[in-house]
């Protein structure tokens, strides 16, 4: 990752053009790829279509570009290079949105079961693609056509598998003499009309056997493979050979998200997606500003979801152009060219993937959401983040807090903006009263000279609060949060000053008790250190 | 007054809906009758222990905060629908807006008009901010006004019974209905002793004081206490008519008993259920370290009666094919979504499961200009309804523009 990053730096073109390109890429694969790009196309938007085969029918404003992979992805939002690699060679094309619609790799599970891949065994997708062209072996019903499928015995499965499992058990039901079985351990009903359709399919004979444990033993001879099993229920001792196994299939990423998993920042807490597992990204959102991810490329399968992915990330496309400006978003990071040596500091910790280098470290404003964290990191103060207006900088807003208070006993709060802010409204003043709050974008930018800053301006204590683990909409905010106040109570320590004045609290927005009951907590340890003397 | 959409319902669905209108330029209206914005959610306690346990809860203060920053955006709490009028496909809404009955810049927050209602929960806090408020379907003034004892105690003149509610008039060119769902009443399954039952809660209920930090596991004693979850409580159920999963409830409950258990690490929790759903990526890692901490035995119980020694006691079938009998210190249900019926849902059509929509169809409904956004239409997470949300708020977007360029279709 890093290593490829800084390869992108120097062939980046640093200089942004006057006009964002309102041009999408569309990597798709299936309908739903398909569906996306025509709603562009519809709304106004060029689209250049990956995924299909030539001589695909596509409507106006799509340009279809058949057999064709993308390579790498350079650039940022509005103004991205993607490079494409097809038989006739490589080439460049700008766009201003790239969206990751393909559909997700299907991977049957032969190997979990130990079962060879041999006649009479198939997996869900060859069944399908049997039942779509009216295989002889399935329609002709001289006698008892006996179905077998296994449906998360090895492994959780998802809905949308049991969701296809169901659909072919309806379509093989529509004709006579067919006895559908299924071996299974969690059944997934968790998306729409599955619990009632897993019912119709019992009533109308098909027979489910639900194990606590790995449910039936396969061998294989000339005759087919035989199922031996403890029927769980009545606990009896079964066999049964059907004529098919039907093995189901593992959900994966698509494969082609490679190139774009390159340019994600924080991709490593969103492999082998593009979307992190974390409440901060909702919908089709991505780390990375102007590329979306639609359904299996953000680890979702479930087609109604998959649905609202296509209507968001047309939303998206409109609501970037419709260009209301963020009134709470402050100026971007200033980089001071005289003071910038090039040490590629920011570039590497920038969690949202804005800064690129030309002569001097220079900030996507479109791609950056200010979260501070260049500014504080860049060993020579070489950028700065301006608060938002007519707010103080953070140091003199200590200065002035603890100035304007007199008296004992005060303790200074860091606080993120996206939580321990939003909590302090619902902490009651009385547990607050000796607390100087400094609201901070991210708890990332809570540096060490702020804290020392506090206590040498006469602050008893120090809280630093931000995000859990796992819920930092900058991604690693919270851990060099978490890394710098460690740093601070050792230095405390080495300096003969109890260490636990200073501490970090994780906390969300909905948890106020958690800030003040840290508040309690350090105000009695301040009483401690006193009496003690 | 005019506006792009009316959103019915100031949960995280309609915030979220009215946030996304906003980027699009669109004003909107949120209409809510509760007396704070965010609807269940509000009441939902963080579920991290040593990190983010992705429950969601949270992401309501994130858009919260972005709605309120959006000029455009204009919430209406304690706010009614009394009336609406499709007028070719657009809507004209009388609304009714009652007065705050405590008001905030008065209220000086000393909790004497707590100490002397008579009624439980007819005064409440806002689980947002600790807001006072009165719950007017509880206070007696407006029942009989038979009680005034708020009113008469409150030093700082804050109370305000008196005043009568305003109607508005509202014009929308489109609507977003978002009202939500209604938890399942757990004393139709009375198999399962609620309300019967010392120590056996909704999930609902256990949420809250897990929220405002009013649970505790119980003193004394150094021997672990227990909770036993019951999954499935209206839910997969045809027989009350529940022929759907909620969807929800598995994740909910392993992360409410890993909350509790991080809280308190000598309690032993227990799940009861039928089948596990899936609710992180990844699934087996999470379900195996669910399962460290939390024992999984998949059976319902068929009973939960009152044992000798008072605590609620578990009948079930064992995963040895054996009557078991098990008793524990709590009995958390995990009660199931279902339709909360709107009252202007008649026209919108109702899904096979029960809930306000089409079937086949994610936002739109049988009425030209109304979508619905969240769990009105299907049962769906904090993730999901927000996904969902942004989905009606784009196709109401279309449909405004639309109705603003060529008139009625």
């Amino acid at each position: 990752m890093r290593a490829s990053a800084v390869r992108s730096v120097f062939l980046t073109r640093a200089a942004r053009p006057a006009e964002a390109s309102k041009r999408v890429l569309v990597l798709g694969g299936d309908s739903i790829g398909m569906n996306i790009a025509e709603r562009f196309a519809i709304d106004g938007f060029p689209v250049l279509l990956l995924g299909y085969p030539a001589g695909t029918q596509v409507r106006d404003r799509i340009t279809l570009a058949p057999d064709t992979v993308l390579d790498e992805l350079q650039g940022f939002t509005g103004a991205f290079d993607a490079i494409l690699t097809n038989s006739a060679g490589r080439s460049v094309e700008r766009v201003g949105f790239v969206v990751a619609a393909q559909p997700e790799a299907r991977v049957p599970k032969f190997e979990d079961y130990q079962l060879p891949s041999s006649r009479g065994i198939v997996s869900l997708s060859q069944l399908e693609d049997m039942l779509q062209s009216g295989d002889e072996s399935l329609t002709r019903r001289g006698e008892w056509l006996h179905v077998a499928f296994l449906f998360g015995l090895s492994g959780e499965s998802e809905p949308a598998v049991f969701s296809r499992v169901l659909s072919a058990i309806e379509h093989l039901g529509q004709g006579e003499k067919v006895q559908s079985y299924v071996f299974t351990r969690n059944l997934k009903v968790a998306a729409d009309g599955l619990e009632r359709r897993y019912r119709d399919c019992r009533e109308s004979g098909a027979i489910f056997f639900k194990f606590d444990d790995a449910g039936p033993v396969f061998t294989s001879n000339s005759g087919g493979t035989l199922m031996v099993f403890r029927e769980p229920l009545l606990g009896l001792e079964m066999e049964l050979m059907p004529d098919l196994l039907v093995v189901d299939e593992r959900l994966n990423p698509p494969a082609s998200l490679k190139p774009l998993l390159e340019t994600t920042p924080l991709a490593y807490l969103s492999a082998p997606f593009l979307q992190p597992e974390s409440i901060r990204f909702s919908g089709v959102q991505t780390p990375k500003a102007g590329m979306f991810a639609v359904g299996p490329s953000r680890g979702v399968f479930d087609p109604a979801v998959i649905e609202d992915d296509v209507e968001a990330v047309v939303t998206a496309l409109k609501e970037s152009v419709a260009g209301v400006p963020d009134v709470t978003l402050p100026g971007s990071p200033v980089v001071d060219a005289a003071k910038c040596v090039m040490c590629l500091t920011c570039l590497r910790l920038c969690p949202h993937g804005a800064i690129t280098f030309a002569k001097t470290a220079e900030v996507d404003p479109a791609t950056c959401v200010r979260c501070g964290i260049c500014a504080v990191e860049c060993p020579m103060t070489a950028i700065s983040l301006a608060p938002p207006a007519g707010d103080p900088d953070m140091i003199s807003a200590i200065r002035q807090g603890l100035a304007a208070t007199s008296g004992q006993g005060k303790i200074v709060a860091f606080l993120c903006s996206r939580s321990a802010a939003q909590a302090l409204k619902s902490v009651p003043l009385r547990d607050v009263e000796n607390l100087i709050p400094i609201v901070v974008r991210c708890a990332g930018t809570i540096a060490v000279p702020h804290v020392l800053e506090a206590f040498q301006q006469g602050a008893a204590g120090v809280i630093a609060a931000g995000c859990f683990q796992g819920n930092c909409a900058s991604g690693y905010g919270t851990i060099l949060a978490e890394e710098r106040i460690a740093l601070v109570r050792e230095l405390l320590s080495d300096a003969g000053i109890d260490r636990d004045l200073v501490r970090f609290v994780p906390m969300a927005g909905n948890t106020p008790g958690v800030l003040g009951g840290a508040v309690r907590e350090l105000e009695d340890r301040i009483n401690k250190d006193i009496v003690k003397g | 007054m005019e506006t792009d959409a009316v959103i019915l319902g100031g949960g995280i669905a309609g915030l979220q809906s009215a946030y996304r209108l906003s980027k699009l330029g669109m004003r909107s209206v949120i209409v809510e009758k509760a007396p704070f914005l965010g609807g269940h959610t509000a009441r939902f306690a963080c579920k991290a222990t040593d990190r983010c346990r992705l429950c969601g809860a949270c992401a309501l203060e994130d858009v919260l905060r972005k709605t309120r920053s959006a000029d455009s955006v204009k919430p209406f709490v304690r706010t009614a629908v009394q009336r609406v009028d499709d007028e070719n496909g657009r809507f004209a809404l009388t609304l009714l807006r009652k007065p705050p009955r405590i008001i905030p810049e008065k209220c000086g927050q000393c909790g004497e008009c707590e100490k002397v209602c008579p009624v439980d929960g007819a005064l409440a806090r806002s689980p947002l901010n600790n807001e006072l408020y009165i719950d007017e379907d509880k206070c007696l003034f407006f029942k009989d006004a038979s009680c005034r004892a708020c009113m008469e105690v409150c030093p700082d003149a804050a109370v305000n019974l008196e005043e009568e509610p305003d109607t508005l008039e509202l014009n929308a060119s489109a609507m977003i209905v978002a009202t939500g769902f209604k938890p399942f009443d757990p004393e139709l399954k009375p198999r399962f002793g609620y309300g019967l039952v010392p120590g056996v809660v909704s999930a609902l209920e256990m949420d809250a004081m897990l929220r405002s930090d009013t649970w505790f596991p119980g003193e004394g004693d150094a021997e672990a206490r227990s909770a036993a979850f019951i999954q499935c409580v209206g839910s997969r159920d045809p027989k009350i008519g529940r022929n759907y999963c909620s969807r929800v409830c598995c994740g909910y409950a392993v992360r409410m008993a890993r909350l509790m258990k991080h809280r308190f690490p000598s309690l032993r929790p227990t799940m009861f259920y039928m089948d596990i759903q899936n609710f992180e990526r990844a699934f087996d890692k999470s379900l195996e370290e669910a399962a460290e901490e939390v024992r999984l035995i998949r059976s319902i119980p068929a009973e939960v009666r009152k044992g000798e020694d008072g605590r609620p006691e578990l009948i079930y079938h064992g995963p040895g094919d054996e009557r078991v009998i098990e008793s524990f210190d709590l009995v958390i249900l995990s009660i199931g979504i279902t339709p909360a019926s709107p009252e202007i849902s008649t026209d919108l059509g109702v899904t096979k499961d029960g809930f306000c929509g089409t079937d086949g169809e994610n936002v739109t409904t049988r009425k030209r200009g109304v979508f619905v956004a969240g769990t009105v239409q299907a049962p769906r997470s904090i993730e999901e309804t927000i996904a969902h949300a942004v989905a009606a708020a784009g196709k109401a977007a279309s449909y405004v523009k639309e109705m603003k360029n060529g008139g009625s279709l």
